[in-house]
């Protein structure tokens, strides 16, 4: 196998680490950030909240019951996202390859940076030492010789919660060259990314319990019990294989956003006001990196979770506020609310750089967005994001208008309802 | 029912009306099938999606008149493969069994009774040339919409014009507009919407022949070509009004060699990917295609023009504009413009039958 020159580098609780540094009263205490109202979602616990049980994405209401003493706090995304930002630029201090993974984990590889910085082992030390120096906040590396084992050799080197207390972790984990079997096969089969219940439950029937299980297995026996291309690609990762490189420039694929509700919606007229709110801040953000999309896509989640997506292609790239917002509005009527929508999105995908785009009729006869969209760009920048907003975001307290990772993880306690009056 | 025929009369018809049955499955059951119908020695079939009907009658040797409807696919499949020569089919019960030669297939036909009944085409028929008809065809179809989500604009629209018919389509980003002067065919006052679909199926149908007969009626038009009559239903709604978009006046005015222009857009566009636009430099010394994509590369070609006006640079979707140019007749072609925001026009320096506006891409 090749050398070993990749890190997965993963901040320790990341969020939570971030608002203790803020609220440092609260150290040791069984901390929850993420969603405080009744739809929220666990963003991240700390690993005193993590002894009982607690963990991210569940439901906030059960790690209440879960914890009763637990102190949550809601999410401040914008600012995890500042200190994610400067952790990132320690990481890029050490090797331009670096492919983020989200605000708290990014993959490395220092294949380049040895003859500078020494072995891929002492390299992790190094970061482990800077980030907590430049920060005061805790990570955890593995290293081996791909993604997908230096992922699972970071969270063996992650501390461990328990009632009696949090054990420290190894805080770097080496996969070394040749050792990569034993280290993979003794793991639970569910450490394979691809492993859903679903998958699970079929190699359970064949009892495979671990991951060792699963390589001894021919790979067309495991093709047959969990199909062609999902039996192809655990077959690999059993044996240890990932080609995929670490790529530092990943072009978003599609560029959205969502919204959940405090209480469902039922009616058309409150979500086409969702929508153009929606529409106007993915439009904002596409026009921030200089991008324009195809197909515009509608997600709409009603309150028994049931999810569906509608998508239309238009024949030229869009990138204006209204432009989306018509399409996505369009997608809605085809859509019945009545039994309650929980949650809707607003998305586009097949982005081109630049903002060529083809006018049409209408914007020769009355006004044309693309003017329109690059004023409302310069006036937010220079008074802010609610400075201007579709008249339909406007409310009582103003205009509301949505930020990246706004209530990420469901509405706030304090959020009052928004039905129409 | 009973006939026999040859095999390239059989494969001719079966394909003529199965063009029209519905490849969507959901609708009824028997729409995808074709209806063959005997009388005497004539054979009558019919193939329909309900919004577009195609009918096709052949002479056969009958030996028994009656109805059946054959699945499109499998019946068309199974003439196809057959040699060239005698072909009988014949109806017993609920199979139809197709024989030549050696060969012998039993086909489960569908319920006739089922099939829908379609009325007898309505308004005043008028025969034309069918070669005018089929060039205003392929100059404005293209133009047409291909979004389903807004049926209006996937129309041609078909309105009088000073004595004469004027074929229109609009995606909204693009209009033609064709002129037949002396063609009477509506009443003043009188427009259709004929889904462009059904237009294009016609123009595959023109091909080769000498006229066409059009009634336009207020729910459905039908066009004869010889043995084959297909029929449509029309669109219901408000054309957009197009004679709004078209700018009064332009105070720009290039004067090119149609050709050469196909010729450099086609070499140019190759280095305007992603959507990318190619622009088009107009100065006195004639004209500059440009395009660039970002990683990919550039082209660039200058060509001999005369122009008139400001120097201007606009940038336009090149497919959009080699649609207009390539069915804009003539040798020279004019292309006329306000700015880099306006609608643009293409017209022959010939005659002023023909209209192609466009608008450009904003770079």
């Amino acid at each position: 196998m090749a050398e070993h020159s990749i890190l997965h580098v993963d901040m320790d609780a990341f969020f939570v680490s971030v608002e203790l540094q803020r609220r440092p009263e609260l150290r040791g205490r069984p901390v929850v950030v993420g969603g405080t109202g009744d739809r929220g979602v666990v963003a991240a616990a700390s690993y005193e909240a993590r002894a009982h049980g607690i963990h991210s994405a569940m439901p906030s209401s059960r790690a209440r019951r879960l914890c009763p003493a637990a102190i949550f706090l809601p999410g401040d995304h914008h600012h995890y996202a500042e200190v994610s930002r400067r952790v990132m630029a320690v990481l890029t201090s050490f090797t331009p390859l670096v492919e983020p993974l989200s605000l708290d984990e990014a993959f490395l590889d220092v294949g380049g940076a040895r003859r500078l910085h020494g072995p891929a082992p002492a390299i992790a030390e190094a970061i482990r030492r800077a980030v907590l120096d430049a920060e005061g906040l805790t990570c955890s590396v593995g290293v081996a010789a791909n993604k997908f084992l230096a992922k699972l050799a970071s969270e063996a080197a992650k501390p461990r919660a328990s009632l009696q207390g949090t054990e420290p972790g190894e805080g770097v984990t080496v996969v070394e060259p040749g050792r990569e079997l034993k280290f993979l096969h003794p793991l639970p089969v569910q450490a394979l990314w691809g492993v859903g219940p679903a998958t699970l439950a079929r190699l359970d029937r064949l009892a495979v319990r671990t991951v060792g299980d699963l390589a001894a297995l021919p790979a067309d026996t495991v093709a047959a019990a969990v199909g062609e291309a999902n039996g192809r690609h655990l077959h690999r990762l059993a044996h240890g294989v990932d080609e995929r490189r670490v790529e530092p420039h990943v072009e978003p694929k599609s560029v959205g956003h969502e919204e959940t509700f405090a209480r469902d919606h039922h009616t058309r007229a409150t979500l086409r006001r969702e929508l153009v709110r929606l529409a106007d801040s993915t439009a904002a953000r596409l026009r921030r990196h200089e991008l324009s999309g195809r197909t515009v896509t509608l997600k709409v989640r009603f309150g028994d979770f049931r999810t569906i997506t509608r998508s239309r292609t238009l024949p030229t790239p869009v990138s204006s506020g209204p432009a989306i917002a018509r399409v996505a509005k369009e997608l809605l009527e085809t859509v019945d609310p009545a039994p309650g929508v929980r949650l809707v999105g607003v998305s586009v995908r097949q982005l081109a750089h630049g903002a060529a785009h083809q006018l049409s009729f209408s914007e020769a006869a009355g006004g044309n967005w693309d003017d329109a969209s690059e004023a409302i760009d310069s006036i937010r920048a220079r008074f802010g994001d609610d400075a201007v907003a579709p008249g339909s975001a406007f409310g009582p307290g103003g205009p509301r208008v949505k930020r990246g990772g706004d209530q990420q993880w469901g509405p706030d306690a304090g959020a009052p309802p928004r039905e129409p009056r | 029912m009973k006939f026999r025929c040859e095999r390239d009369v059989l494969v001719d018809a079966l394909g003529a009306a199965g063009r029209a049955v519905a490849n969507r499955g959901g609708s009824l059951p028997v729409l995808s099938g074709v209806r063959l119908e005997v009388a005497g020695d004539t054979l009558s079939l019919t193939g329909s999606d309900l919004d577009l009907t195609i009918g096709v009658e052949a002479t056969v040797a009958g030996d028994g008149d009656g109805v059946t409807v054959l699945p499109s696919r499998i019946a068309s499949d199974v003439a196809r493969s057959l040699d060239a020569g005698s072909v009988s089919v014949a109806t017993e019960g609920d199979e139809a069994h197709i024989s030549s030669g050696r060969f012998e297939s039993s086909i489960r036909v569908l319920p006739a009774d089922e099939f829908p009944r379609l009325g007898a085409p309505a308004g005043e028929a008028v025969t034309l040339a069918s070669g005018d008809f089929a060039a205003a065809l392929r100059q404005v179809v293209p133009a047409a919409s291909a979004d389903d989500a807004r049926p209006i604009l996937t129309g041609v629209l078909m309105t009088p014009e000073s004595g004469g018919l004027r074929l229109v389509a609009t995606d909204s980003y693009r209009l033609a507009v064709r002129d037949l002067p002396g063609t009477s065919v509506l009443r003043e006052g009188q427009s259709v919407l004929v889904p462009s679909r059904a237009l294009r199926e016609l123009e595959r149908l023109l091909a080769g022949a000498e006229e066409v007969t059009l009634r336009l009626g207020e729910r459905d038009a039908t066009f004869e070509i010889a043995s084959v009559r297909l029929t449509t239903r029309l669109i219901e709604g408000e054309f957009p009004n197009y004679r709004g978009l078209i700018p009064s006046s332009y105070p720009n005015r290039l004067t090119v060699g149609r050709e050469p222009l196909i010729d450099a857009v086609r070499r140019v566009k190759l280095m305007a990917r992603e959507a990318t636009p190619v622009r088009l430099s107009m100065n006195g010394d004639g004209l500059e295609l440009v395009a660039i994509t970002q990683d990919v590369g550039q082209a660039h070609e200058q060509l001999d023009a005369k122009y008139e006006g400001a120097e201007l640079t606009v940038a336009f979707n090149p497919e959009y504009l080699l649609d207009g140019i390539e069915v804009t007749p003539g040798d020279e072609i004019t292309l006329e413009t306000v700015d880099h925001q306006k609608p643009a026009v293409v017209r022959s320096v010939e005659g002023s039958e023909f209209l192609y506006l466009l608008m450009p891409v904003r770079v």
